[in-house]
């Protein structure tokens, strides 16, 4: 049984249901790369939360009222906004229902421990050395979450610190993980991004 | 927009026939997969052979994992409910699929579905009813791998 084909939204990408009648993306802003690249394709991160949208493509009717159900609320719960909550490793079907129980399609998500973090640029360019940053200078950065060479995805609660405060801040920017730096004065900072085991550490160098 | 209509027995007199003959002999309706299991894990519906049809059905599933079941009989099952001995260990919920199905007479229905979910490792039988008639699934509900 084949449904109609899918009309995915203006991020480009999401998970298609078993019955492709439904597809579930992130509640990502069309420019947002950032966001985007949070599409349920990959495992959710093991602790990571993951807004989904829904969108339906059934015949002769705009998207009914719907709800989720995990199949195995051990690996991944749904909570009271309808978020997916990673809890442990594993597979959990996510049932997608109408209002009288009925299932309109169902998708298969992973969850996966973290075993490295990694940070970006807000684009998605990786940092691999030290930064330079002059005084007043801002620079949004993100996090990455890796099981071995498989980038996982979800909101996380990541842990950023800086060693010097004085050189560096680290200021929210709206979102759960990432952070805005500003170089508030010269000298030298390393800033530290944590998930529970999973570890990475930047240089920063501000000049005048 | 047109509704999606897909022809079951195709235009063949021969392809017509079977399903004509499998109601004069009073066929219970067929149930088959629709979804395919997700990688490494389990979503299997096999028929257990009967003399004229398959007497019973049985049903691997991994838990945590669902899968989408058809009833049709000749066109799709009229009033299909389905229920779970043990809804701890499987759990069926009615499926709503937008796709109408052309049976040998020609006419047209939606699908008549079911999904299959599985819950917790252990075994148990699914009963399907429908008009049509009905069916047993025997299902066996295993163990996700250990992380």
């Amino acid at each position: 049984m084949r449904l109609l084909p899918l009309v995915l939204v203006a991020a480009g990408c999401g998970t298609t249901g078993a019955l492709q009648q439904v597809s579930l993306m992130g509640q990502c802003a069309e420019s947002d790369a950032a966001c985007s690249r949070r599409h349920p394709v990959a495992p959710l991160a093991v602790g990571a939360t993951f807004h989904p949208e829904l969108e339906t493509s059934v015949t002769g009717t705009t998207t009914p009222t719907l709800r989720l159900e995990s199949a195995d609320p051990s690996v991944l719960a749904v909570d009271a906004s309808g978020a997916l909550v990673a809890k442990a490793p594993g597979a959990s079907a996510v049932l997608i229902s109408a209002d009288d129980g009925s299932v309109v399609d169902f998708v298969h998500v992973w969850v996966a421990p973290v075993t490295a973090v990694t940070v970006a640029r807000r684009d998605g360019d990786r940092i691999v050395g030290s930064i330079g940053l002059a005084v007043g200078e801002d620079l949004v950065l993100a996090p990455a979450l890796w099981n071995g060479s498989q980038r996982l995805v979800g909101d996380a609660s990541v842990r950023w610190s800086a060693s010097s405060d004085a050189t560096i801040s680290l200021l929210h920017d709206g979102s759960a993980d990432r952070r805005r730096l500003r170089a508030r004065a010269p000298g030298k900072a390393t800033i530290t991004v944590a998930l529970g085991d999973a570890k990475t550490s930047i240089d920063i160098e501000v000049v005048p | 927009m047109t509704a999606r209509i897909r022809s079951r027995a195709g235009s063949s007199f021969g392809a017509a026939l079977v399903p004509v003959l499998g109601v004069l002999a009073g066929c219970l309706p067929t149930l088959a997969a629709q979804t395919a299991a997700p990688p490494g894990r389990s979503a299997r519906l096999d028929p257990v052979d009967g003399f004229w049809q398959p007497s019973s059905y049985r049903l691997e599933l991994s838990a945590g994992i669902a899968i989408a079941v058809t009833c049709e009989h000749g066109s799709p099952c009229e009033h299909m409910k389905a229920t779970s001995d043990n809804p701890a260990i499987v759990e069926v919920r009615p499926a709503s699929l937008g796709v109408l199905e052309r049976g040998w007479s020609g006419d047209a229905q939606t699908s008549a579905a079911m999904v299959v979910v599985g819950k917790s490792a252990g075994a148990t039988t699914i009963r399907v009813h429908a008009k049509e008639g009905d069916r047993v699934i025997a299902v066996t509900v295993i163990p996700p791998p250990a992380h």
